[in-house]
């Protein structure tokens, strides 16, 4: 081999690409040619400085930071122009039917799990005394379904009794609550059109009780009422860590040594459910017209008349079905709860979009489907459950999907593939 | 490696473009994952500054999500996305009025200080510097973690034309960087 030869396949000699017999002539060549030599301990030290940059970029993330300023923009965008941008205008995107609004309130429904319970042995008193400042303040933040940050992300605006919440899959609905009128605007800002729903009883005391639960986190930390974990860099800045254990959850808080506020909140609650929340921005000034109950100028009103409350046995069957039957075509799916149900909400209502039924019978679809899974949030809260369903074909009466037990109740109610539900004992359980 | 595996790449790029075009925007985080390090080196390299790349890395990620619809082909979303990144780096540097940092000097006492991450930022802005499609190769096989193997099936070239580009790149970014090795030698003395 020719000095001019081996100069050419040197960077693949470096790489590591050549074939065995190329590798050998050129490593033969080597030994024997300096200039060859020292020009291959060059472009070796080129490639290892190529290597450990490119390892040293690799740690950068910028993920969630993109993802959540596409969510804002997004609303901003849609708030600015008359007209939906050009670029939205032209993406085929399922927000554009009918169903939109109707996903809306059910994702309201499966974020208010989060306030069925906070136990976490509150100090009454303190409480007390630390809420109306609390109260006072406005709190920004994100909440991230899932115990990574791959997961769906809430950006939630807390100002006083409102919130104003957008979530990463529906980056074009807004939903502004009103606390203490128990009501829900839903806003599509793309379609422009706008939907109140009531949220009176169970829906909208759990609601509050999630700001509550974000507040309580706050004053025990003031309080000091947590098994302290010491001292760590968390999310760029130093932070000391706390947990704190209820019956059935595990809340752990990362707040800053100074202030005592928190940066961020890594939560457990019963079996299935998870959630971080960070990016907390305490006492900002923020524009009250963003938690406005009025429709803005431009939106269409849309009558409804959306019953949520009180969800029983029964619709939590009913929801089982529409899971199985629609979105997992004759299967039910591989997790039940708050995170998969958040999941499977676009899937739903694009789905129902695609069987054309009437707009009434879609909208009773995706409500039953929320309300039954608001009845499976209660047992979360409570632990009394279990998930078996799997694979399972749906019309399968052989095998059981799920079975739990009811307050005050010695025996579990099974509820097998084809819906049907027994009274069991606990002895008898499925295995 | 059969035809199929070689596209995969490419062909998981039109999957995810066009899952975000469905209304699937959650989506647009694995095209992020995937190219995020390959573009920031790149507008690192062009900015000479790495929080300024990063805000720009970040700008130009969201505008390519707003812009996704015209995306001429799905399949050739990071050589687009780069186009994107040099254009908001023109407009940064513009916007700042600060001329294109090429502070050998500065980057090398960087170096020197032993930072644990690299910010030898010369080669990045020798990177930076090549021709569009050498450029591509580079960030790809380096940045993000691609084998030579795999960029062949996403650039849809023989392994043989990658190879021998990448020698090409090679000897570019050896010229470049004496170079700036030289402009440092006379600045110091200066």
């Amino acid at each position: 081999m020719n000095c001019t030869k081996c100069k050419e396949l040197l960077v693949a000699y470096v790489e590591e690409l050549l074939e065995e017999p190329g590798k050998q002539s050129v490593a033969e060549h080597l030994k024997d040619c300096p200039s060859c030599q020292s020009q291959v301990e060059e472009l070796r030290g080129l490639h290892d400085r190529l290597v450990k940059n490119g390892k040293a970029w690799a740690r950068g993330d910028l993920e969630n930071n993109v993802m959540n300023q596409i969510v804002r923009e997004q609303n901003v965008r849609l708030k600015a122009t008359a007209g939906a941008t050009e670029a939205l205008k032209t993406r085929r995107t399922i927000m554009k039917s009918p169903m939109t609004r109707i996903a809306a309130a059910a994702a309201l429904i499966v974020v208010a799990a989060l306030g069925i319970n906070y136990i976490m042995t509150p100090s009454v008193t303190w409480a007390q005394v630390i809420e109306p400042i609390l109260n006072a303040r406005t709190i920004v933040f994100d909440l991230i379904l899932g115990t990574d940050e791959t997961g769906l992300v809430m950006h939630e605006i807390v100002i006083g009794s409102r919130i104003r919440r957008t979530m990463s899959n529906m980056p074009n609905m807004t939903q502004i609550i009103d606390l203490d009128n128990a009501k829900l605007l839903g806003l599509d800002t793309e379609v422009k059109t706008a939907v109140y729903v009531d949220i009176k009883g169970d829906l909208g005391d759990r609601t509050r009780n999630y700001i509550k639960f974000v507040r309580q986190i706050i004053s025990q930390l003031q309080e000091g009422q947590v098994q302290e974990l010491g001292e760590r860099v968390i999310d760029g800045q130093k932070a000391i860590g706390f947990t704190g254990r209820g019956q059935n959850e595990e809340v752990t808080i990362w707040a800053d040594p100074r202030t005592a506020l928190p940066i961020r909140v890594e939560a457990k609650i019963g079996q299935e459910f998870s959630f971080i929340m960070k990016n907390f921005e305490f006492n900002v000034a923020v524009d009250e017209s963003l938690v406005s109950m009025d429709v803005p100028d431009g939106y269409t009103l849309q009558k409804t008349n959306i019953d949520l409350g009180n969800a029983s046995e029964q619709d939590f069957i009913e929801s089982m079905r529409i899971w199985a039957e629609i979105i997992g075509e004759g299967t039910f799916p591989q997790t039940i709860g708050t995170e998969s149900t958040m999941k499977a909400m676009p899937t739903l209502v694009q789905k129902v979009a695609a069987m054309q039924v009437s707009e009434q019978k879609g909208t009773e679809i995706c409500m039953s489907f929320a309300k039954g899974m608001l009845f499976h949030q209660i047992l979360e809260s409570q632990g009394q459950w279990k998930y078996a369903g799997t694979g399972v074909k749906l019309g399968d009466a052989n095998t059981a999907i799920f079975w739990y037990q009811p307050k005050d109740s010695a025996t579990y109610r099974v509820i097998y593939g084809d819906l049907s539900v027994k009274d069991v004992a606990p002895e008898n359980l499925p295995k | 490696m059969s035809e199929t595996d070689k596209s995969a790449t490419r062909l998981a790029d039109k999957y995810y473009v066009e899952r975000c075009l469905d209304g699937h925007p959650d989506d647009f985080r694995y095209l992020v994952r995937r190219y995020q390090a390959a573009l920031l080196a790149n507008l690192a390299g062009k900015l000479g500054d790495r929080d300024r790349a990063e805000e720009a890395a970040q700008e130009a990620l969201v505008r390519a999500y707003f812009n996704m619809a015209k995306l001429k082909k799905p399949d050739s979303f990071f050589s687009w996305l780069l186009g994107i990144g040099d254009r908001v780096a023109k407009e940064h540097e513009r916007k700042e009025q600060i001329q294109r940092q090429r502070e050998i000097v500065r980057s090398f006492a960087e170096e020197a200080c032993g930072t644990e991450l690299s910010q030898d930022y010369a080669l990045e802005s020798a990177i930076a510097g090549l021709p569009d499609a050498y450029r591509q190769i580079v960030l790809l096989r380096y940045y993000g973690g691609h084998s030579c193997t795999e960029i062949a099936g996403q650039l849809d070239m023989p392994l043989g034309t990658v190879t021998k580009m990448l020698s090409r790149a090679y000897a570019m970014l050896r010229e470049t960087l004496q170079q700036q090795k030289q402009t440092q030698v006379y600045e110091v003395e200066k």
